[in-house]
């Protein structure tokens, strides 16, 4: 009985001893719900645009960063964490952490600003002190070039994960624009990163003429899987955004998570500095795509970019 | 009381390993009577109270108790009448809970195990009195967990458990032997006198010779499925261990055990 | 000086919550002996049901008792598939778990928001009405204590009942509870349906605190659960078992607490899981320096 006492004891004091460090500058409190390559770009994209817009750190903010490593629980803490320090904004990046945020926000009606969310009014942050950038897939673009690069295609393979929101939407509207392109979408949900490889070997069978990807996090973590079977196979593989195009998808109608990131600070600064309430800025949709091509990975595939596109697509590939 | 009737049993049939076990196997046990059964290992005796129990199904033949079967019954449902007595004491009672908590569980027994109170205060002095008899001091551990008694302190307690509610019949599982000689004495003059007291109908299985002469009014020796010696009533009376003994041991020499 | 309250009410919150999840494990894993892995699935199951009836307007606490009769069916699935059908206890709880991933996803979807203007059990009227004075965190708190304490009386009284100590009795011994006459798949059943049930309202009140449902929530759960149940048994070896359901509920509170230090410490983000795995440790350990060790966990 004493010992648990002890532990109590102890635990409280840890809490009561990081919560104490506060200080007179305000705090934002940046929840990312796990590390990959766009979920961070986002996030330097942000630090860059609070810096873009002015700000500097530890003078007129400090940040509080904390990645919830894809657990849903763990980002709930985490927004409460923030709540209780009472930092002056938080910046959540992707879904399960900004409904966290913006939940835990509700007591001392903190200001959420987010980013990579696809589908911010199903997640129902379009209301309320909650503002942010939306990472809309540019899926007519994506389907736009898929058709330019392969003119004879048919049908375009989705792997995707089922309690991805983001996932989920995208899929909708892939599969509502794919008949104006010509194309017919075979798309496999799967309900963990273990079964993208089950779900790669189906869609080879299959006989899928391409592979597009989502901003499905399951899917982007084991891409070089994907693309060792796809390739072994002679289907080539889009990507969603540049970092995939790097590692070896061979195009990419794709959105620079940089910059979400950064036109996201630049909101964030605005709230920083009164300028408007969180209230009061609709969120915001990225509309400019970059085309992004790996020369190396088209030409595995004996694929060319048309002339037209040339002079606009931005090599990613070394 | 108990009857059993042409009962056959084959262990694996159409395997390698087929053994058939019982082959019209006949057996009374009339009202009142305590028999005990001998006979080597694999000579049958358990697979028989398996049978009665309902743990065993049989290929042919009928189990009635009171003239009634009981073939269609499950196990659970078959042991409503029937009490038990392990020879793991370990089997007789809930280690985790308290002995106050083990009696009135088995005080219980055959009613509804519904939302009312587990323990029955108004029946705690009846439990003690139950025990007390013994001569164990068992009634002054009714609050200590039964899994930190000792192994014939928990036999004992299985045995008071075992007809704390009325049965029609009892049945021992050789349920002396895992005991140390003193504690195995004590249990089996509980059970002599338990069955006296409630004129139980009886079946014992035991590999005690000394026992199965001295208690109970009936005697069988099983071999291989058959009842190879019985004894009953003044006959019993004048059976000496050495008799039993020599018969067992004639029967082993012609297995070559 | 109130961030430190203010981070320690909503951690306690959290552990009260989710108490309700340990009290269910604490039957399956430890009173019956039956690792049950149904709860991965009944616990969003709640949320998710809850969700959806929350969004359509239905009576906040009238979900609780919905989530309590869903995680029951829930639960009597499992016990059927084990008891009817001679499935392993842990493939039958893994088979209905996995069923529930589908069930989840078509109920509610991947995932399902409450917005703020939708009343849940800590906005409602009725509780507006007796404690509307208090700030969020502390109506939160409050309804969480009163629940985890109510369910914890609840669940004590039942264990104590003759239906409560005969199904303590199937866990330890099986083979009396025959010999008693009694059948004892029919006890597994009332266990696995009694502890689902409380799975799923833990579930719903969980989606009452964060306004959301997502399909993916359910997963970890029952490791969860088993970690507070001994975290709470190691502790408390000594006391009498009434305090088991007591031990478990402080064992689900250090478990928040500890999430709560690691992520507090300011520590790299990444060394989260390890550092809250190093105070689990910790705890054991410590906890366990009494005779009899963890071997009996």
């Amino acid at each position: 009985m004493r010992r648990t006492a002890l532990i109590i004891v102890a635990l409280a004091s840890v809490m009561l001893f990081a919560s104490g460090c506060g200080g007179k500058v305000p705090t934002i409190g940046i929840s990312q719900y796990g590390e990959h390559a766009s979920l961070d770009n986002c996030r330097k994209g942000f630090l860059q645009g609070l810096t873009d817009a002015g700000l500097v750190e530890d003078k007129d903010y400090k940040v509080d960063y904390q990645n919830a490593g894809f657990d849903n629980a763990v980002a709930t803490q985490i927004a409460q964490n923030f709540s209780s320090k009472g930092v002056a904004l938080m910046c959540a990046i992707a879904t399960p952490s900004a409904t966290a945020c913006f939940a835990a926000a509700e007591d001392k009606d903190i200001p959420v600003v987010f980013t990579a969310i696809t589908d911010p009014v199903k997640a129902k942050l379009d209301k309320g002190n909650v503002t942010g950038t939306s990472d809309k897939l540019p899926v007519e673009a994506q389907l736009d070039l898929i058709r330019r690069l392969q003119p004879d295609a048919d049908t375009i393979g989705i792997i995707y994960t089922l309690s991805e929101p983001n996932s989920v939407s995208s899929i909708a509207e892939y599969q509502a624009k794919a008949a104006a392109f010509g194309f017919a979408i075979e798309a496999i949900g799967v309900t963990q990163q273990s079964e993208v490889s089950l779900a790669t070997d189906a869609m080879i069978a299959k006989g899928v003429d391409c592979l597009s990807n989502l901003t499905d996090n399951n899917v982007v973590c084991v891409l070089p899987s994907v693309l060792e079977k796809t390739r072994e196979a002679g289907i080539p593989v889009y990507g969603s955004e540049v970092e995939q195009v790097k590692i070896g998808c061979v195009a990419a109608a794709g959105i620079d998570y940089f910059e979400l990131g950064r036109q996201t600070g630049a909101i964030a600064a605005r709230i920083l500095k009164k300028e408007a309430k969180a209230s009061e800025i609709p969120y915001e949709t990225i509309s400019e795509y970059g085309i992004y091509i790996n020369s190396a990975a088209l030409a595995e595939f004996a694929m060319e970019i048309p002339p037209d596109m040339s002079d606009k697509a931005i090599e990613a590939g070394n | 009381m108990l009857e059993l009737i042409n009962i056959s049993k084959t262990y694996n049939p159409g395997t390698v390993n087929e053994m058939c076990l019982f082959e019209g196997f006949n057996l009374d046990v009339p009202d009142g009577e305590f028999v005990s059964i001998v006979g080597s290992n694999g000579s049958g005796k358990t697979s028989l109270l398996n049978i009665i129990c309902g743990s065993i199904p049989i290929d042919t033949g009928d189990v009635r108790i009171g003239g009634n079967s009981i073939k269609k019954l499950k196990d659970f449902q078959r042991y409503r009448r029937i009490g038990r007595v392990y020879q793991n004491p370990a089997m007789g009672t809930s280690p985790d809970l308290t002995l106050l908590e083990n009696m009135s569980l088995a005080d219980n027994k055959g009613r509804t195990f519904g939302l009312s109170a587990g323990i029955n205060r108004s029946r705690v002095a009846f439990y003690r009195e139950q025990l007390a008899i013994l001569g164990l001091g068992l009634e002054d551990k009714l609050h200590e967990k039964v899994g930190s008694l000792s192994g014939g302190q928990r036999q004992a307690a299985a045995m008071v458990m075992s007809t704390l509610t009325p049965v029609d019949f009892l049945i021992l599982d050789e349920h002396t032997a895992a005991l140390d000689p003193k504690a195995a004495e004590t249990v089996m003059e509980l059970t002599d006198r338990i069955v006296k007291e409630k004129k139980l109908t009886a079946m014992m299985v035991t590999h005690n010779l000394r026992y199965a002469v001295e208690y109970g009014n009936r005697l069988i020796m099983m071999d291989k499925g058959r009842i190879v010696l019985e004894k009953s009533g003044a006959e019993k009376a004048d059976l000496k261990v050495d008799d039993v003994l020599k018969v067992f041991t004639d029967i082993s020499i012609e297995c070559g055990n | 000086m109130s961030v430190f309250f203010d981070l320690a009410i909503g951690t306690l919150t959290q552990g009260l919550i989710y108490a309700l999840l340990s009290y269910g494990v604490y039957i399956t894993y430890k009173i019956l002996d039956f690792p049950d892995l149904t709860v991965d699935g009944s616990f969003p199951l709640g949320a998710a049901v809850t969700a959806v009836l929350l969004t359509h307007g239905f009576d906040p606490y009238l979900t609780l008792p919905v989530a309590l009769a869903i995680g029951a069916t829930a639960g009597l699935i499992t016990g059927l598939i084990h008891v009817k059908l001679g499935v392993r206890d842990l493939l039958a709880g893994i088979v209905t778990m996995t069923a529930l991933f589908s069930i989840n996803l078509q109920i509610a979807g991947s995932n399902l928001i409450v917005e703020r203007a939708v009343d849940t059990i800590f906005t409602a009227r009725p509780t507006m009405a007796v404690i509307g004075a208090l700030p969020l965190i502390y109506r939160k708190l409050i309804i969480s204590l009163v629940m985890a304490v109510v369910f914890k009386l609840l669940l004590d009284s039942y264990l104590k009942t003759k239906n409560g100590l005969l199904l303590r009795a199937v866990g330890d011994n099986s083979l009396l509870v025959t010999t008693l006459a009694e059948d004892k798949g029919r006890l597994k059943i009332i266990g696995l349906v009694i502890s689902n049930a409380l799975a799923a309202l833990a579930g719903a009140v969980v989606c009452h605190e964060q306004r959301s449902f997502s399909s993916t929530m359910g997963t970890g759960q029952v490791v969860f659960g088993l970690a507070t149940v001994i975290i709470g048994i190691t502790l408390f070896k000594k006391l009498g078992f009434v305090k088991g359901t007591t031990a478990v509920m402080i064992g689900s509170i250090l478990y928040k607490a500890s999430i709560q230090v690691a992520i507090s410490l300011g520590l790299p983000a990444n060394l989260l899981k390890f550092v809250t795995a190093a105070l689990f440790l910790m705890i054991l350990v410590v906890g366990s320096r009494q005779k009899g060790g963890l071997k009996d966990a």
